[in-house]
């Protein structure tokens, strides 16, 4: 099922029946979607649903588990990042990826910020490493919190810190897909508002999917919504009408909250 | 929530009381508090226990091994001026200095000033060696020519028994009265650490087996760490799970647990078939014990690696980090604790190991120092093992010095090994 929806430019990432099995469980059941830069597109859905490992599957984070397996077709820039060939290390540079539980490596604040771009030969010299780390962390909305600790280990941060701290991470190599996978549910209410505010900064400039369980969390962040039930896309609209005029019985069920 | 609060009516009517408040459940938390107490009684009795064995062994190590590092000497006036010697050029090396100085009289110069102001009998009780100590102390300070000097030179080992009370008895009476005169005494000798094994227990020294450790240790090291590491490393993260690599992680396993005899027999059988001519060499000793050792790192290497959590792992990927740039940036640098602990483990046993080494022959008599890898050698566990079996008493107390040098070779090299692995802890 596609859902056809008004973009006004072409869609960044598009998914074409996408099925994931683990080992014979499919977890994934041929499902389609488009991804557009101008907005925020958030996964909700029961546990278990699929919607983690849909989001996986866009920058094949699936690979490094050895059972899991994926189907049909997911383009990004009309170019499928599954066909032989395709470079996997390339496609993690532009799809970036934050994930449920803050995950710093135990380095400095510096060097957590600067090892994606050092790897990747962005920076030529100090000077531009340092401004590269500078704006990642502005963008990311910690410099004003950390620019005089830089060289403070990343683990010692509080926990929304360590997340905006992943988020600056993910931005210092330049995507073009931020996946962020249930971002804010390891953090407590204040320090969930200014990773949301974040997100919602960051809009526009890169196309950012994510998952979450919190269905405020998806009506306040996010322009489209899916909802997935059982591995399956039952359905993908404006995050305006999927909350207040759902087409589907399912999806009424769920954000009225009679299971989830 | 109400089951929780209130007691379900499966445990029968009402109670008067609440159960937590009965005399019973009160008897029961007693029972519960004694048996922690308990518990914790014997934990810390375990614990006074070792360390009183560890005490024990420590205190007889050092009374004994004291007398190890001293040795019986004569205090001799010589007076050099009336000695017709002259010093060779200083160009000359130790040995040719010593062979010029020896064909010069020196021995006997030395062997008649003694006999002057101890007397004949005494005279004759001087080590072999004794001139050598003064040649030696002349070429460092040739000034002495000149002068008379009081030097301490070392006795036969008859003599070192007779003082002890033992050995020949009619040495005994010399032995006590040249001690009465305070010529003869035991002295702290510092040239145990720098000599060599020797037939006369007066005479031996460590260095020798202590240079044929560190020699043998490097080499086992040099092997064994990134041997170990590497396959760990690959059997983590890149092998597959499949029959082959079930086998592989068996055989690893047995292989740490073979008796060190076997690797002994092994390293006999091809290293010495592929270098007949490096037998007791360290080379060869190092890698008979590298095969040894590396089994130990490579599992402490694998449950280090194991326990780096995933999600680094994860973040690293999915910043486009390469597999190998994973591994060697993020992996390895958090699993280096747990494998420099492993790798403690397996370097402790390879340099307490005797018997691989006595296969492949490092049990000769070495009498000097091994000057590099491929020269015959011997290690400190062995050259314990051989004095220990030397009748002449005086080995006795050298056996229990060459423990305490072992004990303290051990010391060093496991800190050094700690201070790295806490350098390199992190907490995540």
């Amino acid at each position: 099922m596609v859902t056809e929806l008004t973009p006004n430019t072409e869609p960044k990432m598009r998914a074409r029946d996408v099925s994931v099995f683990y080992g014979d469980k499919k977890a994934v059941d041929s499902v389609s979607i488009d991804i557009h830069t101008d907005y925020v597109t958030a996964f909700i859905g029961p546990s278990g649903c699929g919607k983690s490992t849909f989001l996986r599957s866009f920058n094949r984070m699936n690979d490094t588990i050895g059972a899991a397996r994926v189907e049909g077709c997911i383009e990004l820039d009309g170019e499928d990042i599954y066909k032989s060939g395709m470079d996997v290390v390339q496609l993690r540079a532009r799809v970036g990826m934050v994930f449920q539980k803050p995950n710093p490596f135990p380095k400095s604040i510096y060097e957590n910020i600067a090892y994606g771009p050092r790897i990747h030969g962005f920076a030529q010299g100090k000077a531009e490493l340092d401004e590269i780390v500078e704006r990642s962390l502005r963008r990311a909305g910690l410099w004003e919190e950390v620019k005089d600790r830089l060289s403070d280990s990343g683990t010692a941060l509080s926990g929304g810190q360590q997340q905006r701290l992943c988020i600056a991470r993910a931005i210092a190599v330049e995507p073009e897909v931020i996946l962020m996978d249930e971002p804010a549910s390891a953090l407590d209410p204040i320090a969930t508002a200014k990773i949301e505010e974040l997100i919602d900064e960051l809009r526009g400039r890169y196309a950012i999917i994510i998952v979450t369980h919190s269905m405020q969390q998806a009506a306040r962040v996010s322009q489209r919504t899916a909802f997935f039930h059982l591995g399956h896309l039952v359905e993908y609209g404006e995050t305006s009408q999927i909350f207040t005029t759902p087409r589907e019985q399912r999806t009424q069920d769920y954000i009225t909250g009679r299971y989830g | 929530m109400n089951e929780l609060s209130a007691p379900s009516p499966a445990f029968g009517e009402e109670p008067a009381i609440a159960l937590t408040r009965t005399p019973a459940f009160e008897a029961r938390l007693k029972r519960r508090y004694a048996a922690e107490k308990r518990f914790r009684f014997f934990g810390l009795a375990a614990i006074v226990f070792s360390l009183a064995v560890l005490l024990f062994l420590l205190v007889t190590m050092t009374m004994n091994g004291i007398g190890g590092f001293q040795r019986a000497t004569l205090t001799v006036p010589i007076r050099f001026s009336q000695a017709e010697i002259t010093l060779p050029p200083e160009t000359d090396s130790l040995g040719v200095a010593i062979r010029s100085l020896e064909d010069q009289g020196l021995p006997e110069f030395i062997e008649a000033e003694t006999a002057r102001s101890l007397g004949e009998e005494a005279s004759r009780q001087l080590s072999p060696d004794a001139w050598r100590v003064v040649a030696e102390q002349l070429i460092d300070e040739p000034s002495m020519l000149r002068r008379e000097v009081e030097l301490d030179l070392p006795t036969s080992k008859n003599l070192s028994a007779a003082l002890a009370g033992d050995g020949h008895a009619d040495l005994q009476p010399l032995a006590r009265s040249l001690a009465e005169q305070g010529v003869l005494a035991k002295r702290f000798d510092p040239g145990f650490l720098s000599r060599s094994d020797a037939t006369d227990s007066q005479l031996a020294g460590i260095w020798g087996a202590l240079k044929g450790s560190i020699l043998t240790m490097l080499v086992t090291l040099a092997l064994a760490f990134p041997i170990g590491v590497l396959a760990a490393l690959y059997l983590e993260e890149y092998a597959p799970r499949n029959r082959w690599t079930d086998l592989i992680e068996v055989s690893i396993n047995n292989l740490a647990a073979v008796p060190s005899i076997i690797f002994g027999l092994l390293g006999l059988a091809v290293f010495l078939w592929l270098f007949p001519n490096l037998r007791s060499a360290p080379l060869i000793g190092g890698m008979t014990l590298a095969l040894m050792t590396m089994p130990v790192i490579v599992i402490s290497g694998r449950n280090a690696v194991k326990a780096v959590p995933p999600s680094i792992r994860a973040g690293a990927m999915a910043l486009g980090a390469s597999p190998i740039q994973v591994v060697f940036h993020h992996v390895l640098p958090l699993a280096l604790p747990g494998i420099l602990t492993g790798t403690i483990i397996g370097m402790a046993r390879a340099l307490g190991e005797t018997a691989p080494l006595l296969m492949i022959g490092m049990r000769a008599f070495v009498a000097t120092p091994p000057d590099g890898f491929t020269d015959p050698a011997t290690v400190l566990p062995v050259q314990i093992f051989l004095w220990s079996d030397e009748i002449d008493r005086g080995f006795v107390e050298r056996t229990s010095a060459a423990i305490i040098v072992l004990l303290l070779f051990l010391l060093v090299m496991n800190g050094i090994a700690i201070y790295l692995r806490n350098r390199f802890e992190k907490t995540w």
